[in-house]
């Protein structure tokens, strides 16, 4: 945490100053698990009510109120409610979930109790993903130690509502982050998302209602519980309310995680929490929500971080990351790793994505290494049209950002790329000397 | 020959009953991990027991398998090192940490395992730990900030037969033991 | 308008269509076809080509019609009248055609393909893309039958939703992910599921292709009829395709009510039968061999041996219903006689007349629609594989599947098996009778499903029930019983109808009983006087055939020596019958028998119907005129009758179909007069029990030449053992095994498998290696010893 800044009110990390509330001791000691002795005593529509009250918004990008998602699930089915907490936390320029879990594994498992009871589920499942192998150790610590203090099992604190919870891995897969891939994932199937409707609520985890809930968002969930509906939607903007842990990455001074009220600045948070843009060189683009969201610029310095203002700046809020390139870094480049990412974690199920995706990380390497061709910019500006609400699920729409929005902001950059036959930052190309260019043949399969 | 021991068939019915009865499917990733434990990889024969200790078609489990980067369908080194390159990582210096990477461990690149089988290197995407830019990750530990020094430090580390201490918690001893604890099997110890 | 109907217009024409349709299909009601990869009628919407882009008014984005679900007042514009629709479809083939080899010049599909058709019709004439194309290792072989190219292929997942929606065969996936994500098959194993075919015939590409079929024709080489595929009792709706006089090719046609839009690989693929070199298509007479001679010279001949003494007929299972209706008014009519059948099982009882009088009282809707299917002596994926597809489609709407049987059959990932021996299958039935069994027992379990289920269940008997005397009627009694609709599934094309016409020796057309007079006489009132005493059946022909009480055995579209469970007994027959008259397409082994020979024609070369399981009659189209000088049988039939001066009285299809109708229209039966004793206790055969059914792929005639078919799916014979009896014989797997019974003994590889009944030795009834029925005395079932043979007996010839 920084220094310097103005006391705000902190959601989830409140308690992060005492190292101990990673046990579940140290949790209990500062009012852990209180709130779901709370919840329990309240029927189970009335947590519902006051999570709506509240006006929770989801954290894992798409910033879908909490209490009406939990409403939707049906009790009339026959079939069990699942609830899933997802730790799939993969968008490039993302770490908070990681280090929620990191610090205070228990009031992420309080808020899935909380969350669980809410919907009458009995058998919760958190989705976490491979590649934390430590931060899932700490997990299955963690959870051993709730059953162990009966918050967990047959009789959750004793009022004999039953609830088990079962960690479950991932195993590379960045699609896994999207709900119903992360469903199909979770059931053993190849990681592809899946029609909707029907919709997990109604038919999810083993075609029964599901309630997904990022890690974040049920970290929120117990200070609620714990601090009441009107607390929590008196912090930051009305149809945004309460805190956002931003991530902040790249060129900066201090990155990391962030805890402010939602529609902070991106000024404050730069340069009061984040020291600044590395070396005290000039911003030049960010991400307001990870790789997904359309890159901004120094002009947007005065956005307010919430979801409205960020989509009123022609971008998205996403999960809060904000990744910060300054003067010194290619935006090409910069497209093109982004772009690549996507080619490669790419399900394969729709067109538009696989080759799409795959054809402009072609024509963007093609650009980078100073091969490109004046027609390669209206035809990424067609094919960013092409793919955009084109694919199946969003994840082609997140690479359609980098390319749109650096073609919109940095056109400039491109042209003079193409023009010089070089990449101006790293001098990568054949330059205007060369005669014959070399196309790439890297990438073929066999 | 089967891959996995009477012992671990055990273990794996535990994992299988981890999930709701009737929905045992759910247990294939970690199933594979399991298997991965035994051979550093998953092999035809490792796909082929998943397949049977779950009823479903050896084809279903391949088709499974191999959507997801970290079952390794192919040689993989005793030490996986996996080098993050996207864009917080690659601002911070990741592709040469990612050119050391291939160097230290001699690597080609593309290529799947060192000569000596000790090492494999991956490209990999954003791993959550942007903060500490560029990351690497050893047999899936965190190795926070590294530089081509510090890369070049690891490796030899790992040649000496050591494990270098993470950033973060305990480090696994190999890329099998890192799969079997991603199967969820505790330690024997 | 029904509140279940949804108004809406496509490219402003008003359609009504039932709520919850797809915008493709409505589209479809109305003559508009949206274009389309992945969308196909029989598999479930998936949404991945993203090809059927639509704009529906007032939204802002575009929509899949493949996907989208149809809504009142919906307006819909395709890419007819939406050129951001239009411009949608082009992009995205743009996308699909990057990685595409456009090889159409040598591609099968060239001429047929929706994308080769797609990218002409709207696809831009030059690519923008100009980096490298994927590039794959091409063709490789799924299977002896099914090569995949991946290149070709768009990753429709047609081909592998198939395998897991529609036959359960999860042989071939979708491996890997992005732009490397292909189609693929496990390792070392083959496509070997006997619906592969179907995965080409869907596939929208050239990606998919049929060894039989590569590099044959073009579209524009060929005729094409269409037809019913005669290979089982399923009634599959294919069309032929004939290049130069030959089949090339058979496809399924699309028939919601019948085979949706599949067929099995036997019927896809064993096709060379009415072309085979042995084909004979002149009549012949035997002077000293069998020579040439005129129709009207065997003619004269069958009618002179008609007077030295009794005639006797006997059929095969694949006739057209016209030539059953004309053979069995021939039989009757001209020679005065019932001795005539085409059965080679005998369910005989209420089940076999209910079969015979009551067309369509149980179809594939129903077993669709159906919540409970029980499944008696039928392997349904062998035997009937698209009814065997019907109860999977119905399982996966939900319905619970029992299967009684003595072998494990390819339900058995769906179905709860009850493996007992052929002879205790009645006995079960009898179980789920009564309905009162333990709590957790099968039969316990089927009769609450049964009773829970109504009129929305299905009891399906097949051949394997007909080894117990009358258990089709216990199958029968237990659908009454709980409700249940009830169909007796026979395994060959031409059974039901066969049954229906009356071949059969107490049975006339429409399931009339021969000796009961009223019945009787309304079939005299159309044929003249019938014998009124029942007439021996085929197993009682050729044992009178063997004691010499025969004079002439007329074979139609049969031949003993092969088709009849008892070998020993066929030989016999036929040797100790003064007159064996042949009408078929070919002699084969008969030639040593056969006095005379009647060419036949082809199913393609003829017009004519076909009845199925269902008792459905559906008409067949000639792809090409007879060979030679080959007939339709019922013409050859009447032809004779003419020259015997006792005339059938139709000249003319046309005038047959008149004539039987009203004899062959639904009817009310009786209900069963005698009252069930029930089976009693079940005894056993023997220590074990021989089990013998043709398998789908077999040494068969009609699979000869289908190479690569068998090449596929085909086995080497075996006998399968129980573990538990193997081990008591000391019997390993995989070693051979002396397998013998009272007809005689047999050297085959041994299966050591749970598959089977304990009890039970299954052999299947023709694979190469093994002709079973020289272990049978007249049945399918016997009692069976199986023996280890010592491996190291003597030493191969030349050894030390």
């Amino acid at each position: 945490m920084s220094a310097g800044a103005e006391p705000v009110t902190r959601v989830v990390t409140a308690t992060w100053d005492d190292p101990e509330v990673f046990g579940i001791d140290g949790y209990r000691a500062r009012g852990g698990y209180e709130a779901l002795a709370t919840s329990l005593a309240m029927t189970p529509g009335e947590v519902i009510d006051l999570m709506k009250a509240s006006g929770l918004r989801g954290r894992g990008g798409a910033g879908f109120p909490t209490g009406v998602k939990w409403s939707f699930v049906p009790q009339d089915t026959g079939k069990p409610t699942y609830v899933v907490c997802n730790f799939d936390e993969s968008e490039p320029g993302t770490f908070n979930n990681r280090e929620i879990v990191e610090r205070e594994p228990h009031r992420v498992l309080e808020g899935i109790a909380i969350a669980a009871y809410a919907v009458q589920s009995h058998t919760a499942f958190v989705y976490c993903r491979g590649e934390f192998l430590w931060p899932g150790r700490i997990l299955e610590a963690a959870i051993r130690d709730a059953y162990g203090a009966g918050v967990f099992g047959e009789s959750v604190l004793g009022t004999g509502y039953s609830l088990e919870l079962v960690l479950h891995r991932g195993a590379g897969a960045y699609i896994c982050g999207e709900e119903t891939a992360l469903l199909s994932s979770l059931e053993g199937h190849r990681g592809q998302p899946r029609l909707r409707p029907p919709f997990p609520a109604v038919e999810g985890l083993y075609a029964s209602p599901t309630v997904i809930n990022n890690v974040e968002t049920l970290a929120n969930v117990p200070s609620i519980v714990a601090n009441g509906a009107e607390w929590f939607a008196a912090i930051g903007p009305e149809k945004s309310p309460g805190t956002k842990l931003f991530s902040v990455s790249g060129k900066v001074e201090r990155p990391g995680n962030y805890e402010l009220p939602m529609g902070t600045p991106l000024r404050t948070l730069l340069e009061d929490h984040a020291g600044g843009v590395l070396g005290g060189r000039r911003l030049k683009a960010w991400t307001p929500g990870g790789s997904s969201t359309p890159m901004l610029t120094d002009a947007h310095l005065d956005v307010a971080l919430d979801f409205e203002s960020v989509a009123a700046a022609g971008s998205l809020l996403g999960t809060g990351a904000i990744i910060v390139m300054d003067e010194t870094d290619c935006i090409v480049e910069a497209a093109r790793r982004l772009v690549q990412f996507y080619a490669h974690e790419s399900c394969g199920k729709c067109t538009p994505c696989r080759e799409g995706t795959w054809w402009v990380s072609r024509v963007l390497g093609r650009i980078e290494q100073g091969y490109g061709r004046p027609e390669d910019l209206p035809l990424l500006d067609e094919l960013g049209r092409n793919i955009l609400f084109k694919a199946f699920c969003a994840l082609a729409d997140g690479a359609v950002s980098p390319i749109q929005s650096s073609l919109l902001h940095f056109r400039d950059e491109y042209e003079q790329h193409i023009a010089e036959r070089r990449c101006p930052f790293t001098g990568r190309g054949p330059g205007l000397e060369a005669v014959e260019p070399a196309p790439d043949l890297s990438g073929v399969l066999s | 020959m089967s891959v996995l021991s009477a012992e671990l068939r055990a273990t794996a019915e535990a994992i299988k009953a981890r999930y709701p009865a009737g929905r045992e499917r759910s247990a294939i990733l970690p199933l594979l991990y399991l298997v991965q434990s035994v051979e550093g990889q998953v092999t035809r024969e490792g796909l082929r027991e998943v397949g049977e200790l779950l009823g479903i078609r050896t084809a279903e489990v391949e088709a499974v398998a191999s959507f997801y980067t970290m079952l390794r369908l192919r040689p993989t080194g005793t030490h996986l090192i996996s080098v993050c390159t996207n864009l917080s990582c690659a601002l911070r210096g990741a592709g040469e940490v990612f050119e050391a990477a291939h160097v230290a461990a001699r690597v080609e690149h593309g290529g799947e395992v060192s000569e000596d089988g000790l090492f494999s290197v991956h490209e990999e995407e954003c791993l959550g730990a942007c903060d500490a830019a560029p990351v690497v990750q050893v047999d899936f530990a965190n190795h926070d900030r590294v530089d081509v020094d510090r890369m070049g430090e690891i490796v030899e580390s790992l040649r000496r037969g050591e494990v270098p201490t993470p950033s973060r918690g305990s480090a696994p001893a190999d890329f099998r033991d890192a799969s079997r604890i991603l199967a969820g099997v505790e330690p024997a110890s | 308008m029904s509140p279940d109907s949804v108004a809406l217009t496509v490219d402003g024409i008003e359609v009504v269509v039932p709520r919850g349709t797809l915008i493709i299909r409505a589209a479809e009601r109305v003559g508009i076809e949206v274009p389309r990869f992945c969308d196909h009628p029989f598999l479930e919407p998936v949404g991945a080509c993203r090809q059927c882009y639509v704009e529906i008014e007032g939204q802002r984005k575009l929509f899949t019609s493949c996907t989208t679900e149809v809504a009142d007042g919906m307006a819909v514009r395709t890419q007819n009248t939406s050129e951001e629709a239009r411009q949608a479809q082009v992009a995205n083939l743009e996308f699909l055609l990057l990685n595409h080899p456009l090889d159409c010049p040598i591609c099968d599909r060239g001429g047929e393909c929706p994308l080769q058709d797609q990218a002409l019709a709207f696809g831009p004439g030059e690519s923008r893309y100009t980096e490298p194309k994927r590039v794959y290792e091409k063709p490789i072989p799924l299977s002896p039958l099914v090569m995949l190219d991946r290149e070709r292929c768009v990753l429709c997942a047609r081909c592998t939703r198939f395998c897991d929606e529609i036959s359960g065969d999860r042989f071939i996936e979708l491996f890997a992910r992005g732009a490397g994500e292909r189609v693929s098959i496990a390792a070392g194993e083959d496509f070997r599921s006997p619906f592969s075919g179907n995965t080409v015939q869907i596939c929208p590409v050239g990606a998919l292709t049929a060894e039989p079929y590569r590099f044959v024709a073009r579209p524009f080489d060929l005729s094409r009829g269409d037809s019913i595929c005669d290979h089982c009792s399923a009634g599959c709706n294919v069309r032929v395709d004939v290049r130069r006089g030959s089949v090339v090719r058979v496809l399924a046609r699309d028939n919601a009510d019948v085979n949706d839009a599949w067929t099995c690989d036997k019927g896809r693929f064993a096709f060379a039968a009415p072309d085979r070199p042995e084909r004979i298509t002149m009549p012949l007479l035997r002077d000293h061999g069998l020579e040439p001679a005129s129709f009207e010279e065997v003619f004269a001949s069958v009618g002179a041996w008609a007077g030295e003494g009794d005639v006797a007929f006997l059929a095969g299972g694949r006739l057209l219903d016209e030539d059953a209706y004309a053979l069995a008014k021939l039989a009757r009519r001209t020679f005065g006689t019932n001795d005539v059948d085409h059965r080679r099982t005998f369910h005989g009882g209420h089940a076999e007349v209910l079969a015979a009088a009551t067309p369509l009282a149980t179809t594939y809707r129903d077993v669709e629609r159906a919540a409970v299917i029980v499944v008696v002596g039928l392997d349904a994926e062998q035997e009937v594989p698209i009814l065997h597809l019907r109860i999977r489609k119905a399982n996966r709407r939900g319905a619970q599947v029992f299967v009684v049987h003595p072998r494990r059959t390819r339900l058995e990932d769906l179905a709860r098996h009850e493996l007992c021996l052929p002879e205790h299958q009645s006995y079960v039935l009898e179980r789920i009778l009564d309905g009162d069994d333990a709590e957790g027992s099968f039969a316990a379990e089927v009769a609450a499903a049964l009773r829970e289920a109504g009129d929305r269940a299905v009891v399906l008997a097949g051949d394997r029930l007909a080894e117990h005397p009358l258990a089709a009627d216990v199958a029968l009694r237990v659908a009454q019983r709980y409700g249940a609709r009830f169909a007796l599934v026979p395994r060959r094309a031409g059974d039901r109808g066969a049954l229906r016409a009356g071949l059969h020796p107490s049975l006339l057309p429409g399931g009339r009983r021969v000796d009961v007079e009223p019945e009787r006489a309304e079939v005299e009132a159309v044929w003249g006087a019938v014998p009124a005493e029942p007439g021996r059946s085929a197993a009682e022909i050729l044992a009178a055939c063997a004691r010499r009480e025969i004079g002439v055995l007329y074979l139609l579209g049969v031949d003993p020596l092969r088709d009849v469970p008892d070998a020993s007994l066929a030989r016999r027959a036929l040797e100790n019958t003064a007159h064996v008259v042949v009408q078929s397409l070919e002699l084969g082994s008969l030639e040593a028998y056969a006095d005379a020979f009647l060419p036949a024609a082809a199913p393609i070369e003829r017009s004519g119907s076909r009845t199925d399981w269902e008792g459905r009659s559906q008409p067949l189209h000639p792809v090409r005129p007879p060979e030679g000088l080959a007939r339709p049988d019922w013409e050859i039939l009447a032809g004779l009758a003419r020259a015997m001066d006792r005339p059938l009285g139709f000249e003319t299809i046309e005038a047959l179909h008149e004539e039987a109708a009203p004899l062959l229209a639904p009817r009310t039966v009786p209900a069963r007069v005698t009252a069930w004793t029930g089976t009693g206790p079940p005894k056993r055969l023997g220590e074990l029990t021989l089990v013998s059914y043709p398998l789908l792929v077999d040494e068969g005639r009609m699979s000869e030449g289908a190479t690569e078919l068998k090449a596929a799916l085909g086995e080497e014979a075996f006998v399968e053992v129980h573990p538990v009896d193997a081990d008591k014989r000391g019997i390993v797997d995989g070693a051979t095994v002396a397998v013998r019974t009272s007809a005689g003994e047999e050297l085959v590889p041994a299966r050591v498998t749970d598959r089977v009944a304990p009890g039970a030795v299954f052999v299947p009834f023709n694979q190469p290696g093994l002709a079973a029925n020289g272990l049978l005395s007249g049945s399918f079932t016997a009692a069976v010893e199986v023996e280890a043979v010592a491996s190291d007996a003597a030493p191969a010839e030349g050894a030390a």
